[in-house]
């Protein structure tokens, strides 16, 4: 027996874990449901789950395709759809947008090759220059300039898709509700978030919501997040069991409305949640916390990418 | 003729370095719900109007799959949890697709040829159907030779197909083959419908066509002439495809009769009926032109044939005198029957035993000719006579547009190979001769497993098969064969096949290596063939084409029995009257009676078969007269002793 099956045998949850989400700063959170933040199980099927729902979700890509001495010039491409299900289970689109562009700091770029760049690139972003001889920190300013404008390019497609919401249908999105004030505050919508970076609980509190059940919910607490501010209410919700895997395997924190209605919905919003967890949304990698229509939208718009056409090396890639 | 319909874009051609489009074949996507399935016709490219789009590809659909983004089954396991119940409970449908393989049936341009474009798919309509298929060539022509075999109804389409008559019929390819399980009734409605087709629709300027099918089944074929129940579909089919209808308007039945003589043997002997069924009957003649087909193979050598020869070129029909004192005239098999019993009574007393050869043919020789020749006789009693003429076809006045059948359900097998053999190749002597009467004949013969097995011996049906298979169709002697087991019967045969049908098959039947070229799915189809459904190939197509066809519009054999059942045999007497009644209708009943009464039955029936053959204007008086004044008694007895005695057919003697 190894010394972690005999750590195991005394009374430790096994695990199988290698890395975790990326920290990000603490947020502020104030229950609004029990005194302490508590663990309730969502109730049993059947669930009640909206006729017609839509499901936003966006891409990224981007890969340096030229050099202008150390000048990394960057060719981007986002896109965002939002996709309604229809009664019989399937997904059509309903909003699509995307961009292509260009990302380079065109005021340290030799003269020839800027023009050629203005004129050839009808969209490009321009970037600060300082970080141009620090190439890594270069390309993670980078990759924030396109996880903004995606940001940005999701928001506006939100904000349209409102405009077009049924009576009753609702919209979920992958990631932060809170980016948009009128998103944040529309009674029928809710963020489906993977990532766990940012902490927005401690102590005991923080113990239980990281080791949730299956089938279980946190309290629902009030955060003030994204650049906006807004403020919505979240909990978090454990699709799968964790056991055997890491702390947040299967863990999505849900984010809805700042309204009492939330609170008193946050069970029957669960366990909608809950019954969205088949089909699998595999093959992705965090399939555990993906919904299967947001993992659909997200295939969609990589089906529909254009294709990067490098210049590719013949020698074999680092 | 043909419908222009607007096009109908229901997939995508997609290729992968894996999965490549090639000139031959092509893979496309469609929507979940869609109306195509394995063996329907698509269009790839006009009409699109992108680029590459002047080229259009026609292909047929061979082969299907549907499958979802699930990565694992154990993924959809997990997701329910494990519990089977809760699969549909799913609220979003995984992403699916309906991917189908397609064999490229026609380019235009055919040259250069060219990988499928990666365009859009469309339904073919009833011209790209006619284009697909190479029909146009045939169908538009100045003399157009298309024969209308049934509608491609995949896709909701509802389109002719033909097949091209000089590659049905001649000169270019010809014959048909069906293969299919029994019980169905598909092969032989499919013929059905194909003959009526082929009368409705052979071109003037091939001239004349008839057919010839032999009934080895059953009441099969016995009421062409009667009309069928069709449905209202059925008739709709009849006039898309511009055949009329109705049942066959010229049908010939002959049967030969039973063993009495005088009653046929076929199971259309209903009253009603009956009077349109000649008899058919051979003599000593008929038969031994032919005595090949009774001989079997250990038969067969050089001193049977030479002795066959013999009786043939020197002793049928002419004055013989055997040598030991008695002249002889063998026109019947009762007259062969004496000649061998002067030559071997001859050889006894003359030689006293010791002499064993007569005119260089041994004993034993004459002695196993004698006993396969006269035997038929016996086994075949009916349809072969042992004195009298014969009641044949006619050879020299087939009729256009008719169906000549010869019920032969009933006839020992030995009879039916005779029958086959010398029917085949009277047509065959006839049609060289251009003496037959049509320009163009079909035979159709049910059970090929049986008639030209894959193994066993070469027997002389079996050769003569084989010679329609290779030389018939420059003399317009077709062959249409159907069976239930193609694999089973000689390649040659069905090799030379140039059209091809299949309903359904039987799995392991599609397990042999005939159908290695069909896709899965094909063979798949071909299993589960519903009735009134086949599967086509004709030198123009390409690739199997599915089809259906019409129920025929005629009586099929069991209904036939139900609504005409046969009449019991009646009394020799009763069975004379009707024969003569039917030549003549002045003909009274008493008179016939009273004249056959205490006559020899073999002086009864050569006296009827006289008058059969001669059909004067005056029946009566006429078979009177042939029938000749009374004959006593005692040269009744004196007869009875030269009356053929019957041989035992299961006659242990090696000869």
């Amino acid at each position: 027996m190894n010394w972690w099956q005999a750590l195991v045998a005394a009374g430790a949850v096994p695990a199988n874990a290698g890395r975790s989400d990326e920290a990000e700063p603490g947020e502020h959170a104030d229950l609004v449901e029990d005194s302490e933040l508590q663990v309730h199980p969502i109730p049993e099927p059947p669930p009640r789950i909206p006729k017609t729902v839509s499901f936003l979700n966006g891409i990224e890509r981007w890969s340096v395709v030229a050099y202008d001495g150390v000048v990394q010039v960057v060719n981007a491409y986002i896109a965002a759809a939002v996709r309604r299900r229809d009664a019989g289970g399937v997904l059509h689109t309903t909003c699509e947008r995307s961009r292509a562009f260009a990302i380079a700091p065109l005021e340290r770029m030799s003269a020839p090759l800027r023009q050629a760049l203005e004129q050839s690139a009808p969209d490009v972003e321009r970037v600060d220059g300082d970080l141009v001889e620090q190439p890594a920190r270069y390309l993670e300013m980078v990759e924030a300039t396109v996880r903004r404008t995606r940001a940005h390019l999701e928001r506006e497609l939100a904000e349209q898709s409102l405009a077009n919401l049924g009576a009753d249908e609702w919209l979920v999105l992958d990631g932060l509700l809170s980016r948009s004030p009128a998103v944040a505050r529309h009674p029928r919508t809710l963020g489906a978030i993977k990532s766990h970076g940012a902490q927005f609980l401690e102590g005991r509190g923080l113990e239980r919501a990281l080791t949730l059940p299956a089938g279980h919910r946190t309290s629902v607490f009030a955060v003030r997040g994204g650049h906006t501010r807004t403020e919505v209410y979240s909990w978090y919700l454990r699709l799968w069991p964790w056991e055997g895997n890491d702390l947040l395997y299967g863990l999505v924190r849900v984010e809805a409305r700042a309204d009492a209605e939330t609170v008193r919905r946050a069970s029957e919003l669960s366990a909608w949640l809950w019954a969205e967890r088949a089909p699998l949304a595999t093959p992705a990698t965090r399939w555990d916390r993906l919904l299967y229509p947001l993992h659909h939208v997200e295939e969609y718009l990589k089906a529909r990418a254009p294709r990067f056409p490098a210049v590719r090396s013949r020698l074999p890639a680092a | 003729m043909i419908d222009k319909a607007t096009p109908i874009v229901i997939g995508r051609v997609v290729a992968t370095e894996l999965k490549p489009a090639t000139p031959h074949q092509f893979y496309f996507w469609t929507a979940t719900d869609t109306s195509i399935g394995i063996g329907a016709i698509v269009k790839v490219g006009a009409g699109s109007g992108e680029p590459g789009a002047e080229r259009v590809v026609y292909g047929v659909v061979t082969e299907g799959f549907a499958y979802s983004d699930l990565a694992t089954p154990l993924h959809d396991v997990v997701g329910a949890e494990g519990d089977p119940t809760r699969a549909e409970d799913a609220p979003t449908t995984r992403q699916q697709i309906r991917y189908w393989t397609a064999a490229v049936l026609r380019q235009t341009p055919e040259e250069p040829l060219q990988p499928v474009p990666l365009g859009q798919v469309y339904v073919a309509d009833d011209t790209d159907v006619a284009l697909a298929l190479r029909m146009d060539g045939f169908l538009h022509s100045a003399t157009p030779t298309a024969i209308p075999v049934g509608l491609y109804t995949s896709a909701g389409r509802d389109s002719p197909v033909y097949l091209d008559a000089d590659f049905l019929l001649g000169p270019e390819a010809a014959h048909l083959n069906i293969s299919g399980v029994s019980g169905l009734a598909t092969k032989t409605s499919a013929v059905e419908f194909l003959l009526a087709s082929i009368f409705a629709h052979f071109p003037a300027h091939k001239g004349r066509v008839a057919a010839l099918c032999f009934n080895v089944k059953g009441p099969d074929l016995c009421f062409l002439d009667q009309p069928g129940d069709l449905s209202d579909e059925d008739r709709r089919r009849y006039e898309r495809l511009r055949v009329p209808a109705e049942p066959f308007k010229r049908v010939q039945l002959y049967a030969p009769l039973k063993a009495d003589g005088v009653n046929l043997n076929t199971l259309r002997t209903h009253p009603d009926l009956v009077d349109d069924v000649e008899p058919l009957t051979w003599g000593l003649q008929e038969v031994v032109d032919y005595a090949e087909v009774l001989l079997n193979r250990d038969d067969i050598d050089a001193k049977a044939d030479a002795f066959i020869d013999f009786l043939r070129d020197r002793v049928l029909g002419r004055t013989f005198d055997d040598g030991f004192g008695t002249t002889h005239r063998v026109q019947t098999f009762g007259d062969l029957d004496r000649l061998f019993r002067s030559i071997f009574d001859g050889l006894e007393i003359a030689s006293g035993g010791r002499s064993d050869t007569w005119r260089t043919h041994h004993i034993a020789t004459m002695r196993k000719v004698r006993n396969r020749l006269l035997n038929i006789s016996t086994r075949c009693k009916g349809l072969v006579t042992d004195d009298g003429p014969s009641s044949d076809l006619p050879w020299n006045g087939f009729e256009d547009r008719t169906v000549y059948v010869i019920d032969i359900a009933n006839v020992d097998p030995l009879g039916q190979d005779l029958v086959f053999a010398r029917v085949v190749s009277k047509l065959r002597e006839q049609l060289e001769r251009r003496e037959l009467g049509v320009d163009a004949v079909v035979v159709f013969v049910d059970e090929l497993n049986k008639y030209a097995p894959g193994d066993g011996p070469d027997t002389y049906v079996k050769k003569m098969l084989l010679d329609i298979s290779e030389r018939g169709r420059y003399l317009g002697l077709v062959l249409f064969g159907a069976e239930q087991f193609r694999s089973q019967v000689h390649r040659r045969v069905v090799g030379n096949a140039g059209t091809q049908l299949f309903g359904r098959m039987d799995m392991d039947e599609l397990a042999t290596p005939g159908y290695q070229v069909l896709t899965p799915a094909t063979k798949s189809k071909l299993a589960t063939m519903p009735i009134g459904e086949l599967m086509v190939r004709h030198p123009h197509f390409t690739q199997p084409i599915f089809i259906r066809f019409p129920k025929p519009p005629v009586l099929r054999g069991r209904d036939g029995v139900e609504r005409f059942p046969p009449a019991a045999d009646v009394p020799f007497d009763e069975a004379v009257v009707r024969q003569l009644v039917r030549l003549d209708r002045r003909v009274r009943p008493n008179q016939v009676k009273d004249l056959i009464a205490d006559r020899e039955q073999d002086d009864v029936r050569r006296a009827l078969a006289a008058a059969r053959r001669t059909r004067p204007d005056d029946v009566f008086a006429y078979f009177r007269k042939v029938l000749g004044a009374r004959v006593d008694s005692e040269s009744s007895l004196a007869r009875e002793r030269h009356v053929v005695p019957p041989l035992n057919p299961i006659s242990e003697e090696p000869y």
